[in-house]
């Protein structure tokens, strides 16, 4: 009666729900993965941290799309920290002057911008003209002109490691930028550059397409179709997405690589995580007692567990550091003197004990140790809430830290919190970077400098723990100062001991820079065997893989 | 009506309180922007240019009663700004661009659970001591019960990775160009699927739930008698009479939850990388990006005002004993 | 519930119709809550939610007898599956789960039921303020009540918990803050329809204090919503302090189930295969959550017999409805 007329009514419409949801799912077909691959594949990149994009190719923003400045625009000359060469790109050739104040590039002909306009020398003039109007830097340059198909840069002081400063500079179009009113605040969505893939195509915020430059210079180079940008909001979906399958190149953060992501198909994935980028170190505040103490720097770093901090908390991705303080990208640089004398960055907890002792921090009966005033040998190690890795490394220092009765407590609020007071110098202890660039010069600087030192209470970008030494500023001036290799090389030797002596910070790890790779759909990657650059794509050396690629045509 | 005027009244109020908090609360909180993004770039920004990019982004230094004032100007503009996190888009850019994502998601999940929670609700209590009534809820609630993020990542697994019956991310294919073609909404369809189906298996229960118990109570009045008695059928009596009364007390939280529909739904948009205006708001509070936290804010609080007011009206219209109090 | 949607409150409040007054207030306030616990306790629907959240709360008062030592210790071991000697198995971080589910269990119940409390005591003292001062009063704590109401609450959520100092006290702040709006507007109407009674203007006229009118005449009568409310808020607190710590903003170096899970994503427990370090502190929520809404339906029950499970009549009429 009513009831199954009712129950009738039901069953009609899930059955119509049903058959819907049937429809739909033949409707759309839409797959993602490999199929017939004909060669017009477009190499597919994650990127996790920009849940959305928006149209910002403008490569003076700091938040501009990624492969902007890998894919869109070029530098002169591309450096390669993995093995430390430099490969000549929109400059043929350059030439330091004799004194240092200066250098001279010579730049490629028939290079073109993707507008098909020929790009000139006044092209480089320019462009470094508006980058200092609008972001700064490159103090020590005083002048450049355009010479011909030459650039000529002169310094008003001597600094040699000016010359991977200006090779590495993007170049932009003078006849595009110079009309516009307002180029800081230029969105730049239609961009014109010398770069292999230019043409932005199918812009949406979930990811959009970049074609092939018509006008590249190289395009026997130019083998990909384009790329594929993805956005996602996170690591988890983006690991997702690279485990996949459905992505080429990536490199974010990928936890537990080697069961994650290459035991599934060993066959055509890889990962390589060379250790070139900054070194990662707990940077002890010296202004506060009892950090002023080498010896108590020394004795805490001897007290930290390297090895379990790279093998656990970042999953053997990385190594332990040595006395130089210098990360991989260094590998050239490092003095095997100074790390065959090394004594203080490997695990000796009787050591660090004894030192303490000697240096008058007593061991209490319950044995946590005291300062000589007599309050506790206890502080706090900041770091940002968002890197979980390092917070990982923050938790296994202060476990390791309570076998020598010093007690480090982890405080974690978010980076913004935790950054203002390194740069007021209000912190005690933190996970912090350092700088990093193609020499060491701008990390021994940054790391024990007295030009870098500023007072608590002002606001500091480096130098956060707020040591400088004499001694230190000499050296580096002869550095900057000396266009010869030999001279910079001898130097470099005496920094590294003046750093090992005094031991400014506790350097932890070199920080390894991701990249992982998958070979279904793209052959041509760089690996340890074939270093011609890392995996990341969001470093200047991504050009160098973009032109190296090809793709697999499958019959 | 003095009911309406009433009503306009407290939600002008409450527009001005939210408008001063949303003013407020980024200019208490720790921290400056470009620090922020000195943290996230680990030493590839050089200390130099942190200080060009605070004249860059022209953070604002007057006095904060000027800035009230001008953001107040700002607002009846219209000009948003321009986001610091994604500088140089305009923040209003930012918002149009993922906004669309965020109501389509929001509102299918939102009528789904609404629609098929009271009807559930409303055949649970008419069919008392059935099946639905007895086993179903428990089973909505325990399923409700687990945190939405472990339920959608378990789903994620189960249905797109083990299974591979529906697309793993975003909102459509990646590389097909927007239109009203039927492919694309086919598309766009396969893409809402678990991430809206999630949000309802979530919710349903509660809508349920409470449609039933409200429902129990309304056929026990004595007009429902009445109408059994003078030998209405069942159909008409439970649909025309008991859950037109019934309904009242859903249309307000429907009300309420249409209007929070605007902010997103960060954990969706997270665990299935959908895009939308939920995760725009967390990532441009952790960049300290001011403007953009500012429009987000003020889309949500002037949607869900609006959507209120709305709601409010509605039921005027609904209940007449409300007109009389 | 879903970190999505705080008003998940209102609408498992809204479960007890507060437009209506459920049942007849019994004589006297000590003896209506006498009674309500011993129904409650013969319902068997609360009874199982009461022995559940019972085990748990046991399981969280003996952790560190059952697991002594640090859980959280990180050791070398790496991520093993379920075995004799790890009956959970262990994380990526050679934590064993069973040790870290049961210490969790600590911070989520306490946050859970102090957030619970807290909010629910502001939610009845402005909701009673609000219905027995009536006019302006009424009027003022209306608007703040529903501004709150009508803030989103997960992006203040997010913020506040972002800048504020980490650690449990800032958690439990923000929670209540964002919770207790919601029980507020319920209690409201449901104190405005007893005030309406005869009883409460006899007390008036009698010349009771307000104080004593509201706490002891009209509170105890709510006895069953002000359960409701709290019972909701609790779920509310669990789920939402979940929900903000997997999203890295809650205090990472406590235990509990939200940081659990949140570890368990960042170390790459999921993408490898390690289910076994994310499925106990989930289900461990899920079970909580559900014994508190098991309970929930009991107090539904007991305030209001229309709702117990209905049995069928033998001699059917035409409609099956309970009477």
């Amino acid at each position: 009666m009513a009831h199954r007329r009712f129950n009738t009514k039901a069953r009609v419409l899930a059955a119509l729900a049903v058959a819907g949801g049937l429809a739909l799912a033949g409707c759309s077909g839409a797959t993602t993965g490999s199929g017939d691959l004909d060669g017009t594949q477009l190499l597919t990149i994650p990127r996790e941290d920009k849940a959305t994009f928006s149209a910002n190719f403008n490569p003076f923003s700091p938040n501009s799309m990624p492969m902007t400045q890998q894919a869109i625009y070029e530098p002169m000359f591309v450096f390669n920290p993995t093995d430390g060469t430099t490969t000549p790109w929109l400059a043929t050739d350059w030439a330091s002057s004799e004194d240092g104040m200066g250098v001279t590039f010579t730049l490629r002909d028939s290079v073109q911008w993707s507008d098909g306009d020929p790009m000139t020398a006044e092209d480089v003039v320019f462009s470094f003209e508006l980058q200092k109007e609008l972001l700064g830097g490159f103090e020590y340059l005083e002048n450049v002109t355009a010479d011909g198909a030459k650039v000529v840069f002169t310094y008003n002081t001597a600094f040699s490691p000016g010359l991977f400063e200006i090779g590495q500079q993007i170049i932009i179009p003078k006849h595009i930028w110079a009309d516009i009113a307002d180029p800081a605040n230029e969105t730049n969505s239609e961009p014109v550059g010398t770069g292999p893939y230019t043409e932005v195509t199918n812009f949406q915020t979930q990811s959009y397409s970049l074609l092939r430059n018509p006008h590249y210079w190289q395009p026997d180079k130019q083998k990909i179709e384009g790329i594929l940008m993805l956005a996602f909001a996170g690591n988890d979906p983006a690991n997702l997405a690279t485990t996949n399958g459905e992505t080429d190149w990536a490199d974010q953060f990928i936890p537990n690589v080697q069961n994650a992501f290459v035991a599934k198909d060993s066959e055509h994935r890889g990962y390589w995580f060379p250790s070139v980028d900054a070194m990662i170190n707990l940077q002890l505040n010296t202004t506060k007692a009892p950090f002023d103490d080498v010896a108590v720097r020394k004795a805490i770093s001897m007290a930290i567990d390297r090895e379990e901090v790279t093998s656990v908390a970042m999953q053997g991705y990385t190594h332990p550091a040595d006395c130089t303080g210098l990360s991989d990208a260094y590998g050239t640089w490092r003095s095997a003197d100074v790390v065959a004398s090394c004594d203080w960055t490997t695990l000796d907890v009787k050591g660090a004990n004894a030192l303490l002792d000697d240096a008058g921090y007593p061991q209490g009966a319950d044995g946590t140790r005291t300062l000589p005033d007599g309050s506790p040998f206890a502080f706090d190690i900041s770091v940002g809430s968002a890197s979980s890795d390092w917070l990982s490394v923050a938790n296994i220092i202060s476990q390791n830290l309570a076998e020598i009765g010093v007690t480090a407590t982890v405080n974690s609020p978010d980076w913004s919190a935790v950054v203002a007071g390194y740069e007021d110098g209000s912190f005690d202890s933190g996970i912090v970077w350092s700088n990093n660039a193609p020499t060491p010069y701008q990390y021994y600087r940054g790391v024990m400098s007295t030009a870098t030192v500023l007072p608590v209470g002002e606001q500091a970008f480096q130098n956060y723990h707020r040591f400088g030494l004499p001694a230190a500023d000499d050296l580096l001036a002869q550095f900057a100062a000396s266009g010869d290799d030999a001279e910079q090389v001898t130097v470099m030797n005496e920094l590294q001991a003046v750093y090992a002596e005094n031991a400014p910070l506790v350097p932890l790890f070199p920080g390894p820079r991701w990249g992982v790779y998958n070979t279904t759909r793209f052959t041509g990657f760089p690996s340890e065997d074939n270093p011609y650059a890392p995996l990341s794509t969001r470093s200047t050396t991504a050009v160098l893989v973009l032109t190296t690629l090809e793709p697999v045509v499958s019959k | 009506m003095r009911f309406v005027l009433r009503r306009l009244g407290f939600y002008l109020v409450a527009f001005w309180v939210s408008v001063t908090l949303n003013f407020l609360l980024p200019r208490v909180m720790p921290g400056d922007p470009i620090s922020r993004m000195m943290s996230q770039s680990q030493g590839r920004m050089t200390p130099e240019q942190v200080v060009q990019m605070q004249a860059l982004f022209g953070l604002d230094n007057r006095p904060i009663l000027q800035q009230y004032i001008g953001y107040w100007h700002s607002l009846f503009t219209g000009e948003m700004g321009v986001s610091i996190s994604r500088f140089p888009t305009p923040v209003s850019e930012v918002i149009a661009s993922q906004i669309g994502w965020t109501i389509l998601l929001g509102s299918t999940a939102l009528l789904i659970a609404v629609v098929i929670g009271n009807l559930l609700g409303i055949l649970a209590a008419w069919r008392r001591g059935g099946v639905l009534d007895s086993a179903l809820p428990p089973i909505l609630v325990f399923i409700g019960s687990f945190p939405y993020f472990w339920l959608a990542m378990g789903a994620l697994d189960v249905f797109g990775v083990v299974l591979g019956w529906f697309p793993l991310r975003h909102a459509f294919s990646a590389g097909a160009t927007p239109s009203l073609s039927p492919e694309f909404i086919g598309d766009v369809a396969m893409h809402l699927v678990l991430p809206a189906m999630t949000i309802v298996v979530v919710s349903v229960g509660g809508w349920m739930l409470a449609m039933r118990n409200t429902m129990i109570t309304t056929t026990s009045e004595d007009y429902i008698v009445m109408a059994e008695a003078k030998g209405l059928k069942a159909n008409r009596i439970m649909f025309r009479y008991a859950a037109r009364n019934a309904t009242l007390p859903a249309v307000t939280n429907f009300g309420m939850a249409i209007g929070f529909v605007v902010g997103g739904a960060l954990l969706t948009e997270v665990v299935f990388a959908y895009p939308g205006v939920g995760f725009q708001l967390l990532s441009a509070v952790t960049a300290l990006d001011y403007p953009l936290m500012q429009g987000i804010f003020l889309t949500i609080t002037g949607a869900v005002l609006v959507a209120n007011f709305i709601v409010d009206m509605v039921y005027v219209r609904l209940d007449p004993r409300v007109r009389a109090s | 519930m879903s970190a999505t949607d705080a008003s998940e409150v209102v609408i498992l409040a809204a479960s007890a119709q507060p437009e209506k007054v459920p049942a007849e207030p019994l004589p006297g306030p000590r003896a209506r809550r006498e009674g309500l616990v011993r129904s409650l306790l013969r319902n068997r629907k609360a009874f199982a939610g009461l022995v559940i959240i019972a085990i748990f709360l046991l399981l969280a008062l003996l952790a560190p007898v059952l697991a002594p030592g640090d859980p959280s210790l990180i050791t070398s071991l790496g991520a093993k599956a379920p075995s004799t000697e790890h009956l959970f198995g262990t994380t990526p971080k050679g934590q064993d789960v069973l040790a870290l589910t049961m210490w969790g269990s600590r911070s989520s119940l306490l946050v859970g039921f102090v957030v619970g409390l807290a909010a629910t005591a502001i939610a009845i003292l402005v909701g009673l303020t609000s219905a027995f001062y009536g006019r302006a009063i009424d009027d003022g704590l209306s608007l703040v009540t529903n501004v709150f109401l009508l803030l989103p609450g997960l992006p203040l959520l997010v913020i506040l918990a972002a800048f504020l100092p980490r650690g449990l006290g800032t958690v439990i702040l923000v929670l209540t803050i964002t919770g207790w709006a919601g029980g507020a507007r319920v209690l409201r109407s449901q104190a405005l329809s007893i005030r309406g009674k005869d009883f409460v203007a006899a007390a008036i006229v009698t010349g009771e204090t307000r104080f004593r009118i509201m706490f002891r005449e009209i509170l105890p009568n709510m006895a069953s919503i002000v359960m409701i409310t709290l019972l909701g808020t609790v779920i509310f607190g669990i789920g939402a302090q979940a929900g903000l710590e997997f999203l890295g903003l809650g205090d990472p170096s406590v235990v509990s189930w939200g940081t659990n899970l949140y570890w368990a994503s960042n170390d790459g427990a999921l993408i490898s295969g390690y289910w076994w370090a994310f499925v106990p502190s989930g289900a461990a929520i899920a079970f909580v959550a559900f014994a508190l809404a098991l309970i929930n339906y009991g107090v539904d029950e007991v305030s209001n017999p229309r709702l117990r499970t209905a049995r069928r009549r033998p001699f059917g009429t035409g409609t099956e409805v309970a009477r």
